[in-house]
């Protein structure tokens, strides 16, 4: 499904994506973690083309995303739905409206009253049924991420990026929207990137993980074998021990 | 010692010669968009409100003040040589050619400039600028030339209101203050400004509003740093928004008729 084969980003003139080798079959499952600033979102966002990398090649579906000019990326990026880890919800529109946003972006004709229906259901999905007319000003954190999921999931888009789900968000909640991920996944046999620091609650959601570290890939495998990985820096990190190379 | 401060001033001109290039890229990218024009209807409405609508107190107020300050300003001079026949023209010719434009076109940067710089550059820092492009909607054509287009109408209506507000002052202050009536200031103002110095003012608050636009969209979507990159922007906008307007109308001052 997407293809990168030795990916190497600078951005301000800094090395922050070095040689990332990395293939995720339709259907799979990913979590990807690391420490901060690691580059994890930059990965994501390169994957869905807001990024062109300087070096290796990148494919999705078999298409050269980073070959293509920008205008043209819009058949690549349709097959993907995006939470950022700001939420990036639009501050000029509603909640509603930003929920519908996609949807009415991809489907000009859609008429308005399905637009609406689309993206209640969506949002009783999340559980905000009821804040269809707020402002995404008058949300809190929480709610502001699970509206940025509702959002990400409107089109059913093959490939879902989720990039930090459930930060701030409490146990019970953190399971909720998993469950929901999970149920998503299930109906639409979707492909799922999900970057989080919640690595325990990551790791019962996904199948694969990939660890980057300063940009480099430090393991990259079953969620099984993160375990075993002898690489010291993946061995702190997974066990969250103070002494250590990190 | 010489070095460094050679070192800070080519910094400088390196600097704003970015600064500039970063604007002219973004006004060719604008044009692409306009030729032919193809940008988000809704969103140009919505400007056109925020921008204009709620100017309008703000624009009235000031302009009100200007024509009654230049009164006050020659009410001595009117009245120590009789002169209360070229009032009207006096008033009429400076604020239609020159007051008017520049002193709404400042008073438009600071207010919905400013604002826009804010607004864009807090889009940046929230990612979404971002989620627009992962949408693939091109930033420019949806959030940029709507705006740019708004700014080049709304200044140049406000221009208009403005100047009919500045003479109703300038008149009241006239009969008040100089002992000059209103007929003598209405026949001394219509039989000595020309059409030509209305247009002359209006071709100047378009491009005044231009600039604006320009500069505001440029400091906003090239924002770095959170929220203090975001108050740098408006301040470095605010800046060369007042610079552009300065030189260009030096300019045009030359140029036009
Ligand atoms: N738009 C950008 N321009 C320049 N540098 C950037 C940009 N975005 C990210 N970076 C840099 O790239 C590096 C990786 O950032 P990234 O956001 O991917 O980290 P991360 O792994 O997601 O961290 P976190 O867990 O804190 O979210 C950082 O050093 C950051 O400063
Ligand atoms: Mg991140």
């Amino acid at each position: 499904m997407i293809h990168c084969d030795g990916l190497s980003l600078q951005l301000t003139h800094r090395p922050v994506l070095s040689d990332v080798t990395w293939h995720i079959e339709a259907g799979s499952v990913w979590g990807i973690i690391g420490p901060p600033a690691s580059g994890k979102s930059v990965l994501a966002k390169t994957l869905c083309g807001l990024f062109t990398p300087r070096q290796g090649r990148l494919t999705v579906d078999g298409v050269d995303l980073p070959g293509l000019p920008e205008p043209d990326r819009v058949k690549v990026r349709r097959k993907m739905g995006m939470l950022f880890q700001n939420n990036a919800l639009f501050d000029f529109l509603r909640v509603r409206e930003n929920v519908s946003f996609p949807l009415a972006r991809q489907n000009p004709e859609m008429p308005h009253h399905e637009l609406v229906a689309r993206a209640q259901e969506r949002l009783r999905a999340v559980g905000l049924s009821g804040s269809e007319e707020k402002w995404p000003s008058e949300l809190s954190g929480g709610m502001k991420k699970r509206v940025g999921i509702a959002r990400a999931t409107i089109c059913n888009a093959p490939v879902l990026i989720y990039d930090e789900p459930t930060a701030g968000l409490d146990p019970v909640t953190t399971s909720k929207i998993y469950d929901l991920l999970t149920d998503l996944r299930r109906k639409h046999a979707s492909t799922v990137i999900a970057i989080s620091s919640d690595i325990p609650a990551l790791r019962r959601f996904v199948d694969h993980i990939l660890f980057l570290h300063e940009g480099r890939i430090r393991y990259c495998g079953p969620e099984s074998g993160l375990e075993a990985c002898q690489d010291p820096v993946v061995y702190q990190f997974v066990r969250g021990q103070t002494e250590g190379p990190l | 010692m010489a070095g460094n401060f050679l070192a800070a001033v080519g910094a400088s001109v390196l600097n704003l010669c970015a600064e500039v290039g970063g604007i002219l890229m973004l006004l060719f990218r604008v044009l692409i968009c306009l030729l032919p024009p193809r940008f988000d209807l809704d969103e140009t409405w919505r400007n056109l409100h925020k921008m204009g609508v709620r100017s309008v107190p703000i624009i009235v107020l000031t302009a009100f003040f200007t024509g009654g300050i230049m009164v006050i300003q020659a009410a001595v001079f009117v009245k120590k040589f009789g002169a209360t026949s070229l009032v009207g023209w006096g008033a009429g010719y400076a604020v239609f050619r020159e007051i008017g434009p520049m002193l709404l076109g400042l008073m438009f940067s600071g207010r919905v400039g400013s604002n826009n710089t804010a607004e864009l550059g807090t889009m940046v820092v929230t990612e979404q600028i971002d989620g627009l492009r992962a949408l693939s909607i091109d930033p420019v054509r949806y959030l940029i030339v709507p705006r740019v287009l708004s700014m080049i109408v709304m200044l140049f209506l406000l221009t208009i209101l403005g100047d009919v507000v500045a003479i109703v002052g300038a008149a009241l202050f006239g009969t008040v203050l100089a002992d000059v009536s209103l007929a003598s200031f209405w026949v001394s103002f219509s039989q000595n400004v020309h059409v030509a110095d209305v247009t002359h003012g209006l071709i100047k608050a378009a491009v005044f509003g231009f600039i604006v636009a320009l500069t505001s969209c440029h400091f906003g979507i090239t924002v770095k740093g959170g929220a203090v990159g975001v108050g740098r922007a408006v301040n470095n906008a605010v800046v060369a928004a007042a610079l552009g307007i300065v030189l260009s109308d030096y300019l045009l001052t030359y140029a036009l008729p």
